[in-house]
């Protein structure tokens, strides 16, 4: 192909011609934590299209996964297999008498993926995960960088306070006035620990635990706190719509990190002036958070691209682009969905919405 | 004196200058104040940038208000908007900054618009005490 030749001048232009190739179409067998994790990686490989998943138990929870990132469900196998142009068959189940079926059922031109090579690739599914927990952690640190100017507002006021205190002190002859300043000096040195306590806590590494139950409300409230570090909320007009006792199963600090993010950006769409909702519900096994704000809102093809790595509207130096991707990725691995809604000038709303039935069990016992 | 709003202070009749401390944290306001009264000073206080600019419209302060000291991040108008009006609208009126955040291109931008002394918390009340009588020396070369 001429165009191609090294001596080409445009390169970029051959990459623009080239046809798209086909995506490699896949099907997932098994639909237990490996058929979640697959569907989680592969989905956001744009070269690969998830014809469909199937698992004999119906109430298998990648199913659900698969319904939530619009993946087509099977009842059986045998309805999967038979869709023409499938390209590869993942079978994860870890069942031999499975493996012994696809050998025979499947035609020759489809590869299959089973036994140890399914395990490999499990494998190499984890060590993404373990990546993306790093990535969270990278992305968390570079974050913090931007807390400079409110931590150091925080701690030199108290500061101040007790320096003056103890420099009226020297010389205060008034054992009332003494007794006093001492009581104002020890609150100040508590507000200023707290600040260090707040920010050693969230700059740890996250912890892997995934299966807490966490109070939303509390979190969001914690995250307030944290935010208020990297984006001045003086004049923000904060509203709570907390519906009590609302809980999700998940990693703790990773949540606080979602929502922590959430809050700044919404801070930063409203130039420091507007309303910042924050809003929990939860019915039967669903539970919402809703973040919204009333700020310059994202034209839709700004939205459509807001998830994707790397893709930030701040400008140089000012953003990682990797926060809500990371943030998808945390509620994914929740087995929860995000989504927005926003409106050139008007605000944005993000809504993470989790499904869990035990959850709404374990909330019923406690209400 | 019945221009002046509850909650301000007003010192004694004999002092060495009328000082307006414009910070958010009653606490710095109350240090501040502290010091400053212990050198004689009468020391009016406000919130944030908007009711600052109230203070120094309010009454005999037009005239006899002889320094500012102003924080930078504040609620409402804050520190770097109250500044600009004040420079605009009172140029003999010595400002100086007291923050708690040190941004090395906030105080050269900030001393170049006419800033006395850019502070940052916390500052030992000598320190303070001799930003202050240095900003009295320019108010006063300002009257010549």
């Amino acid at each position: 192909m001429a165009t191609t030749s090294p001596s080409n001048a445009h390169p970029e232009i051959d990459i623009e011609q080239a046809p798209t190739p086909r995506p490699m179409r896949v099907a997932i067998i098994g639909a237990g934590r490996s058929g979640i994790a697959l569907l989680d990686v592969l989905h956001q490989i744009s070269t690969i299209e998830i014809i469909g998943i199937t698992d004999k138990d119906p109430s298998a929870p990648g199913l659900r996964r698969a319904q939530e990132l619009n993946v087509t469900t099977y009842a059986h196998v045998t309805d999967l297999i038979k869709i023409p142009g499938v390209d590869l068959v993942m079978d994860v189940t870890g069942d031999a008498a499975m493996l012994t079926a696809l050998q025979e059922q499947l035609p020759p031109e489809v590869d299959l993926i089973s036994g140890q090579a399914s395990r490999l690739f499990w494998t190499l599914v984890q060590h993404e995960s373990t990546l993306q927990t790093e990535l969270l952690h990278a992305e968390k640190l570079a974050g913090i960088g931007s807390f400079a100017a409110g931590i150091a507002h925080d701690m030199n006021n108290p500061l101040q306070l007790i320096l003056g205190l103890a420099e009226n002190l020297a010389d205060e002859g008034d054992l009332d006035a003494v007794h006093a300043q001492a009581l104002d000096i020890i609150d100040a040195v508590k507000r200023t620990t707290a600040i260090c306590r707040d920010l050693t806590s969230y700059s740890r590494r996250t912890s892997l635990r995934q299966d807490c139950l966490v109070g939303i409300n509390g979190k969001l409230d914690e995250a307030l706190k944290i935010a208020r570090y990297a984006v001045a909320l003086q004049d923000i007009d904060i509203r709570k719509l907390y519906q009590p006792d609302v809980a999700v199963k998940g990693n703790p600090d990773e949540l606080l990190h979602v929502f922590v993010n959430l809050i700044t950006n919404a801070v930063q769409a409203m130039e420091h002036h507007g309303t910042l909702t924050l809003e929990t519900s939860a019915e039967a096994d669903t539970t919402q958070v809703r973040v919204s704000d009333t700020g310059c809102g994202m034209a839709p093809d700004v939205q459509s691209r807001i998830f994707e790595p790397f893709f930030t509207t701040k400008p140089p130096g000012k953003g990682t682009g990797l926060g809500l991707y990371n943030i998808k990725n945390v509620i994914h691995r929740m087995n929860g969905s995000i989504g927005v809604d926003s409106h050139i000038g008007l605000g944005t709303t993000f809504t993470l919405t989790f499904h869990d039935e035990s959850v709404a069990g374990e909330r019923s016992t406690r209400s | 004196m019945n221009e002046f709003k509850s909650g301000f202070f007003v010192g004694g009749e004999s002092t060495n200058g009328r000082v307006l401390i414009v910070d958010d944290e009653p606490d710095i306001r109350k240090v501040v104040r502290m010091t400053l009264q212990k050198a004689s000073y009468d020391v009016l206080e406000a919130e944030n940038g908007e009711k600052a600019i109230e203070v120094i419209n309010s009454g005999e302060n037009r005239l006899l208000l002889d320094v500012i000291i102003c924080d930078i991040r504040m609620p409402k108008v804050n520190g770097i908007e109250a500044i600009a009006y004040f420079r605009q609208n009172y140029p003999r009126v010595p400002l100086i900054v007291l923050t708690g955040f040190p941004d090395t291109d906030m105080a050269t931008s900030l001393l170049r618009q006419g800033v006395v002394d850019y502070l940052v918390k916390p500052v030992e009340g000598e320190k303070l005490k001799a930003s202050v009588a240095r900003a009295m020396d320019q108010r006063e070369l300002a009257h010549l």
